[in-house]
């Protein structure tokens, strides 16, 4: 260790010598206090004690003496000390037997005592103990006891001291009270009126049935004030009452206003205010007691605007009232009634009258007028009901009258009269029947069966014809189902067409009928369905119409036609037959004039030679003829093989066959098209009209065209030419058989016929537009399939 | 402030720095009181001053830094000398919690004339703890190292953050969330 160390350490340990020294001083300081402090206590615990038991003994004798019940107890709830008023209140005495103060506790407040004595074990005193107690097996008291622990001087808490009140008649006073609030309330919460209690103005309380009223939440009330949601119908004179009642001189009012609902629509309210003064008689509460009288309002504006209705309808009324009480004084009557009997005054100044002389006054009137007054007092006397009663007036018109009289509770108060003029009505009804019968007549003399059938085919009405025409009598028909009574060959027809005459539709159709004779007849029958008045179907109308004869006629018709096709067609096979029978010796004919002209060629002379050459130029011509005959019997029969032809081909092949003079030149400017038709007979087609065309061309350049089109339903082609063309009076002509014109021996009149009917199994149509010397177009269209 | 403060004091310093460096510090220092100290009297603030003066410029450390080693410090001493008061508490954040209502209690049972500072909590759930530390004397810096000493020695972890809510020091927001 060095002197440097042993230095510092020297002064370190001086530095904590000095500090024990300083921390023994501060001790031995806090040790002479504490002794001071120790005396002073003492002695001041000495006086506060014997103060405290100066003042024990002082208030032991407060207690002993005060007026409530005071009970000192010991920790187990013997009483210790009491005074006399709670001997007198627990009715025991603690200095002749041990009391206990539990056995006070009611049943029902157990816990709620337990609870309150470790409150007061924990905390040392015990405030407003409200509990019942058991005083003997008869009395139970509500009591409040305050009660404090009672320590000894350790501060060990050796028991507890009370003063007891009894507060079973304040419990009493306070339950009634509650019950009456709750009473008061239910009342209030229940009453159908609004009640509204508001202070300075402002709502302080509202009950459901105002809530409801306005729609104001019971908050949102308390920010209002009567007079804010109220609009007076008068408001000067509902401020002026409100000023006056908070100046206190006004205790009520009643008003009725309107009061705004918190959706903005107004309630019209009758409003009671009552002022609540308080013990000095200055205003301290409003009560408002409001009752919506909305519905009494309307309920009044509709009685007087059906009052009004009633008194204009009567005073509108077509039928004359007079109303008449039981002395027979006018009570009501109206402007039709004086209008009827003529009366110059107005309804109003015959009320109040006296009219026990009116039927006498007003006989006049009557076409029989003592029999009027006689019913008068027939009926005045039966006191019954009398309706549409008929008169007759002098001056024409009829009257209807019914009499009503009237009683109220069983007792005869007055009577109704009410006048009707039905004049015009009668009239109509006349009119009417009029009409009717011309119609019946109409019906019954028409020359159509006329037959009406309910929904189940039973038959309710038929005409003379209808009987006529079926042979049965009107009695045999009514009332029986139409298809058992007239039978119908083919009745299913009329069973489907009834159905639909049920869903409203009507048509026309023919039946076979068997008569009652026996006879089949031919009807047609048009049906319509019967309507009632609300437009259900109820059955159905027919009109019969015999048409036997035209019937006949018609099958008789049909049949001929059968004949006649068969008769064409035996005359094509004959055509055809004789054709090609001519042929044959017509070939034997040409052979031999050309033999003869062969062998006797040196014999003959001129003339010979020219006339063998005409015979043969005949023959040729004649074959031409048959040839012609056997198409054209053949273009109406056989049958059509329908298939594309490419038209295109067809007349290149026509080119190739016929024979075309040099100078005349076949085109076909635009190709033609592929149609559906049967390709031989579009040969025979554009042949003939093409090989016509080429040859009567007499120009030193001849040209015919092939044109066409495509319309929507057809093919539309055009051969033209320009050639000699066709005089106007053959452009029909030409197109009938054996017609030719010129002199040309190419031509045999037949070619044209050809072409003419088979456009028609084409269904289309040919024709001619020609001008002499110029040329001609032939048109044609096919129909496209 | 309380002797205790000083004896901690001067035995860290003793303890960190060797006795040369105590006696240095004392002399240099010029203390009324001569450097003498004992636990239950209490001594001038400023002799506190002028000894963390003096260390910081003999050891060359700032003053904020040995504030805080000696809160670090100070907690070991005091649960030395008052093992009672720590052993009441199971976690930390309930001793710090309880530092105004009940150490300082117990402290001024003691030392009627001690100075404390004022813990205020400002927030507390079960893993932290957020509160106001103000004190005159502006040794926010000691609390730090005791509240992080507090931690340790219940073998807690804990991010502790400050925050100076005035300049000087005298009040000071600590936000300390428990952690592990």
């Amino acid at each position: 260790m060095d002197s440097k160390e042993v230095i510092l350490l020297k002064k370190a340990l001086e530095r904590q010598k000095k500090a024990r020294q300083q921390a023994e001083r501060i001790l031995e300081e806090k040790s002479n206090e504490l002794y001071d402090v120790t005396l002073h206590l003492r002695e001041a615990n000495n006086r506060l004690e014997n103060l405290l038991n100066e003042k024990t003994s002082e208030l032991d004798g407060v207690f002993i003496n005060i007026i409530d019940p005071y009970v000192v107890m010991d920790l187990n709830f013997d009483i210790i000390n009491m005074n006399s008023s709670a001997k007198e209140f627990l009715q025991v005495d603690h200095t002749e037997q041990r009391v206990n103060l539990s056995r006070f506790i009611h049943s029902d407040f157990t816990d709620y005592t337990r609870e309150s004595v470790n409150s007061m074990m924990k905390v040392g005193i015990l405030k407003n103990y409200r509990a019942k107690i058991n005083i003997n097996q008869n009395i139970v008291k509500w009591v409040q006891i305050n009660a404090s622990l009672i320590y000894d001087k350790q501060r060990n808490p050796i028991g507890a001291q009370g003063v007891i009140r009894d507060i079973t008649q304040e419990m009493e006073v306070k339950k009634l009270l509650s019950d009456q609030k709750k009473q008061l309330n239910l009342i209030i919460e229940n009453s159908p009126l609004g009640i509204v209690l508001s202070s300075n103005g402002y709502i302080v309380k509202a009950n459901n049935a105002f809530v409801k009223m306005l729609g104001y939440s019971e908050n949102e009330l308390k920010d209002l004030s009567i007079e804010k949601i109220s609009r007076p119908d008068d408001p000067d004179e509902f401020n002026y009452h409100i000023k006056q009642m908070y100046a206190g001189k006004l205790n009520k009012f009643t008003s009725i206003n309107k009061i705004i609902r918190k959706n903005g629509s107004p309630i019209l309210a009758k409003m009671m205010l009552n002022v609540i003064a308080d013990d000095k008689d200055s205003l301290d509460y409003q009560l408002a007691i409001i009752e919506d009288i909305s519905k009494e309002h309307e309920a009044e504006r509709k009685l007087k605007d059906s009052e009004n209705r009633l008194s204009t309808l009567i005073s509108n009324l077509h039928t004359g009232v007079l109303l008449e009480d039981e002395d027979r004084t006018v009570a009501l009557t109206n402007q039709r009634f004086c209008n009827i009997f003529l009366v110059p005054t107005t309804p109003e100044q015959l009320k109040g009258m006296d009219y026990s002389r009116f039927a006498d006054q007003n006989k006049f009137h009557f076409k029989e007028p003592e029999a009027f007054v006689e019913r008068i007092e027939q009926i005045l006397r039966d006191k019954k009901a009398v309706l549409s009663d008929e008169l007759e007036m002098a001056d024409g018109r009829v009257l209807e009258r019914d009499y009503i009289p009237i009683y109220s509770e069983g007792i005869y108060k007055g009577h109704l009269w009410a006048y009707n003029d039905v004049t015009i009505s009668k009239k109509h009804k006349k009119n009417l029947e009029v009409q009717r019968e011309k119609y019946s007549s109409i019906i019954a003399n028409m020359n159509l069966g006329l037959v009406e059938v309910d929904n189940e085919d039973i038959i309710q009405m038929v005409n003379q014809s209808f009987c006529h025409m079926c042979g049965y009598e009107e009695h045999e028909l009514l009332g029986k189902r139409a298809c058992d009574v007239i039978s119908i060959k083919n009745d299913e027809i009329i069973r489907e067409k009834n159905k639909k005459r049920l869903n409203g539709e009507s048509d026309s159709y023919e039946v076979e009928v068997i008569t009652k004779k026996g006879d089949i007849r031919h009807w047609l029958l048009s049906g319509a369905p019967r309507y009632n008045e609300s437009g259900a179907v109820i059955g159905s109308i027919g009109i019969h119409l015999d048409i036997t004869n035209q019937k006949n006629l018609e099958l008789q018709k049909e049949k001929l036609l059968g004949e006649l096709e068969l008769s064409n067609q035996g005359l094509q096979e004959y055509a055809h037959i004789v054709s090609h029978d001519l042929k044959s010796p017509l070939r034997s004919i040409s052979a031999l004039a050309t033999w003869l002209s062969d062998d006797y060629k040196d014999v003959l002379d001129e003339g010979g030679k020219q006339n063998l050459e005409l015979m043969q130029e005949k023959v040729a011509s004649m074959d031409k003829l048959i040839h012609g005959i056997l198409e054209y019997s053949t273009a109406n029969s056989a049958e059509l093989d329908n298939a594309n032809v490419d038209l295109n081909s067809v007349v290149t092949e026509i080119e190739e066959v016929i024979y075309i003079p040099d100078h005349v030149q076949l085109s076909v400017p635009r190709e033609l098209p592929t149609i559906v038709a049967d390709r031989t007979k579009m040969h025979q087609l554009f042949q003939n009209i093409i090989g016509n065309a080429v040859v009567h061309i007499e120009k030193d350049k001849g040209l015919v065209e092939v044109l066409w089109e495509e319309e929507v339903n057809f093919w539309h082609f055009t051969i033209k030419d320009n050639g000699v063309g066709i005089p106007k009076k053959y452009h029909q002509k030409i197109f009938d058989i054996f017609q030719s014109i010129g002199e040309n021996e190419r031509s045999t009149g037949i070619g044209l016929s050809i072409v003419k009917k088979i456009i028609d199994r084409y269904g289309g149509r040919v024709w001619v537009d020609s001008e002499e010397g110029a040329g001609t177009e032939f048109h044609f269209t096919i129909k496209k399939n | 402030m309380k002797g205790i403060v000083f004896t901690e004091f001067l035995e860290m310093v003793e303890a960190k720095f060797g006795l040369e460096t105590v006696d240095n510090i004392i002399e240099k220092s010029n203390l009324p009181s001569q450097g003498i100290y004992t636990s239950i009297a209490s001594y001038d603030f400023n002799e506190m001053v002028s000894l963390i003066t003096q260390l910081s410029e003999e050891v060359g450390l700032a003053p904020g830094d040995l504030i805080y080693a000696f809160g670090l410090y100070l907690f070991s001493g005091l649960s030395k000398s008052h093992p009672e008061v720590i052993q009441n508490y199971k976690t930390p954040l309930g001793l710090l919690y309880s530092i105004e209502d009940h150490i300082h209690v117990h402290v001024k049972k003691l030392y009627p004339d001690a100075e404390l500072p004022t813990f205020k909590i400002l927030e507390k759930t079960d893993t932290s703890l957020s509160m106001v530390y103000t004190s005159s004397r502006g040794l926010y810096r000691l609390a730090h190292g005791l509240i992080e000493k507090t931690f340790e020695h219940f073998n807690g972890k804990a991010e502790i953050t400050y925050e100076l809510l005035k300049e000087d020091g005298t009040e000071v927001k600590f936000d300390i969330v428990q952690y592990g």
